[in-house]
């Protein structure tokens, strides 16, 4: 990971200095605006992976040079085979685009349908929590 | 301690599940959360989009053939080439990019799926349903979008531009766009966090890399172009003022389109560099020539590529000339970089020219010549004198079609036996090369002097005494030869779609990174056993253990 944090932090550092030289050289307010937003996109996500990588401790599988195939052995996660709910959101999402331009009622139609099919995406394989469990 | 690990054989296949109806392979691909079929879906309908842009260009380009108006109205020229444009770029080269990286990237990191398998399905729609939401306004009363694809401030206003044409063509971008964010969410996600035992940030293939890159950019990118989308369909439904002229705002727009746009450009040529890099070392039989010189080159692409967007704006005398001028040279050198890589790969390789080769010949020769004229544009005296004609639009036409429609054949002749586990026919492939080498050079070369004559771009008409109509009727034969080309490429598809599969896991015999380590097609979750990785070429080591590649 540590060459993952590296890349974006140092991509973050990169467009502040590019932002103060261009900022010196006379730039005008939306590049500047810009290079320092990029610049902290960069930074968050750089600093996501240094936390993250600080919280796992250990080198992963993937960065370690000598690793062997059976290292990641065991469960890979979980796959989704197919699922219907991609395309509900999608269309919902481009109705309600639809519907700033030819009129409020179908905006608050798919309004409605993107909730609904947003908590059907999210919740599609989520059970409830059995208390015997725990 | 294995090597393999092995998933026990099934001895009889599976007959009964394995037939299955018209209507259930729709249902299939429609439900689909395998990256692969996703990357098919993906690479279809880009293609398509790509023969619709590509008739939108012959429609241009038949109406400029001769001095006169033949064809079309001015307003009907104007939305066509808007179309053309936006098509070509957001319809299908981001996508197409999004359809390479989603078949091939898991398999060279040696991954099961993408990290986000049903993110990855609704990127898809996103992009399938706002491209056509972009493009529909043809079949609405006042037509579509004809403020050129830049829809620049103050033309892309209600005022300037009436009629719900240009408020579909707004938010199908905004909504194509949103897709791409996701999809570039979902790489960089994958790349990080789904690669096999061994395979180092430093053992990835270059494509993967580039891959890598390109979804950062998008990560910057595609968010000011959603902003400036969404504040101009503000402005034409609600009446707002973020981009009226009165207050600074056809210099905002400008500079938030192309904060998007310039990154764009390297968006669409960093994944297709990448398929070059993957090509160039199986046809050389040598190991990449500086692999780590050409990572340090993408990234600084992705650095210094959001330096350099108000280059497009020379000609509005509103910005730093000196300062993207020296960036934009700047920016040529990594690309030298990686000129100099790919010269080195082939140097005194055992250089083979089978068709995906030469697609990869095809993309260096144009794309040199798109960045020499960048150059030239770079700079600031030389670009006031052209900027705006014909010979900016032979310039964008050789660097992107340079890379993106050579690589993408390159790339769908190398991997299309790993997509299919059928190879294409060589002959076809071939004429289908050189009848499109030949077309694409008739119609673009003759630009360049068209431009210098004086002809300006997104003009539907010139005077015969202008002394155009030569050059233009040369162009416009040239984009004949160019879309007849395709005719070769589908009797291809076609006469190889039940010839024998290949059966081996490399066909080229000199693969390297890890997905010609699986079979030919891959199965549903890509590998069924994966060889140990030493070294960026994985493949290579499994299965020409007697030569040791130095490993980093």
């Amino acid at each position: 990971m540590k060459a993952n944090w590296k890349l974006f932090t140092g991509l973050s550092i990169f467009y502040v200095i590019m932002a103060v030289i261009y900022y010196y050289v006379g730039g005008e307010a939306v590049g500047i605006t810009g290079m320092i937003l990029a610049s902290c996109l960069a930074g968050m996500v750089g600093f996501y992976l240094w936390f993250t990588q600080k919280r796992i401790g250990v080198a992963i599988p993937s960065d370690n040079l000598d690793a062997e195939i059976a290292d990641d052995a065991g469960e890979l996660g979980f796959y989704s085979p197919h699922s219907w709910w991609p395309l509900p959101v999608a269309l919902s999402a481009t109705a309600m685009g639809l519907g700033l331009i030819i009129g409020w009622w179908l905006t608050l139609i798919s309004l409605g349908s993107l909730v609904i099919s947003i908590i059907g995406m999210v919740t599609e394989y989520e059970k409830p929590v059995s208390l015997s469990s725990h | 301690m294995t090597t393999f690990a092995e998933r026990p054989t099934i001895a009889a296949p599976r007959q009964g599940v394995q037939k299955t109806s018209l209507g259930s392979q729709f249902v299939k691909t429609i439900t689909s959360t395998d990256h692969k079929r996703i990357g098919f879906l993906y690479l279809a309908t880009s293609f398509a989009w790509f023969l619709i842009g590509g008739f939108l260009a012959l429609l241009l380009r038949i109406e400029l053939a001769r001095p006169g108006m033949q064809f079309f109205s001015n307003e009907q020229y104007n939305q066509i080439f808007t179309m053309h444009g936006t098509i070509m770029l957001l319809m299908f080269a981001t996508p197409l990019f999004v359809g390479f990286a989603n078949v091939i990237m898991p398999l060279q990191i040696g991954a099961a799926d993408v990290a986000f398998p049903r993110l990855n399905m609704l990127s898809y729609w996103l992009y399938f349903f706002g491209s056509i939401e972009a493009t529909i306004g043809f079949l609405t009363p006042g037509g579509a979008a004809s403020f050129g694809w830049t829809a620049y401030a103050p033309l892309a206003n209600s005022t300037y531009s009436p009629g719900i044409g240009g408020d579909l063509w707004v938010m199908g971008l905004a909504i194509s766009g949103l897709g791409t964010i996701l999809g570039g969410v979902n790489f960089i996600t994958t790349i990080f966090t789904m690669r096999a035992p061994g395979m180092t940030m430093f053992r990835m293939s270059i494509f993967s890399w580039n891959v890598l890159l390109t979804s950062i950019l998008v990560l910057l990118a595609f968010p000011p172009l959603a902003a400036a989308l969404l504040g101009l369909e503000s402005d034409r439904l609600f009446g707002t003022h973020l981009f009226d002229p009165a207050n600074g705002g056809a210099m905002l727009w400008q500079h938030l389109f192309w904060f998007f746009g310039h990154p764009e450009v390297y968006i669409l040529a960093l994944p297709f560099f990448g398929i070059a890099t993957e090509i160039l070392p199986v046809f050389s039989r040598k190991p990449i020539f500086g692999y780590k010189g050409l990572i340090a080159a993408t990234i600084a692409i992705s650095a210094l590529s959001v330096a350099v967007w108000a280059h497009h704006l020379f000609a509005t005398g509103k910005v730093l000339l000196p300062f993207f001028s020296f960036m934009t040279f700047l920016i040529g050198v990594p690309t030298g970089v990686k000129f100099f890589n790919w010269i080195g790969t082939m140097w005194r390789g055992h250089v083979t020219f089978e068709t995906p080769m030469l697609w990869v010949m095809g993309f260096l020769v144009t794309f040199l010549f798109g960045g020499l004229t960048g150059i030239i544009l770079a700079s600031p005296p030389l670009d006031f004198a052209v900027s705006a004609s014909y010979f900016v639009v032979a310039h964008f036409h050789y660097v992107l079609f340079g890379t993106v429609v050579f690589a993408m054949f390159a790339g769908f002749y190398f991997w299309w036996p790993k997509f299919t586990g059928r190879m294409l026919n060589e002959r076809l492939g071939k004429i289908h090369f050189w009848t499109l080498f030949f077309g694409f050079h008739t119609t673009f070369l003759i630009q360049h002097w068209l431009g210098i004559k004086g002809f300006p771009r997104r003009y539907a008409d010139y005077l015969a005494s202008d002394g155009f109509t030569g050059m233009n009727m040369i162009s416009t034969v040239g984009s004949f030869l160019l879309a007849l080309s395709m005719v070769p490429f589908f009797i291809n598809v076609w006469i190889t779609r039940k010839s024998p599969l290949v059966g081996v896991d490399d066909p080229w015999g000199y693969g390297s990174s890890l997905e010609w380590a699986t079979s030919c097609p891959p199965p549903r979750h890509n590998f069924t056993s994966m060889p140990r990785i030493r070294s960026e070429r994985p493949a290579f080591d499994l299965h020409h253990p007697h030569i040791k590649t130095e490993g980093h």
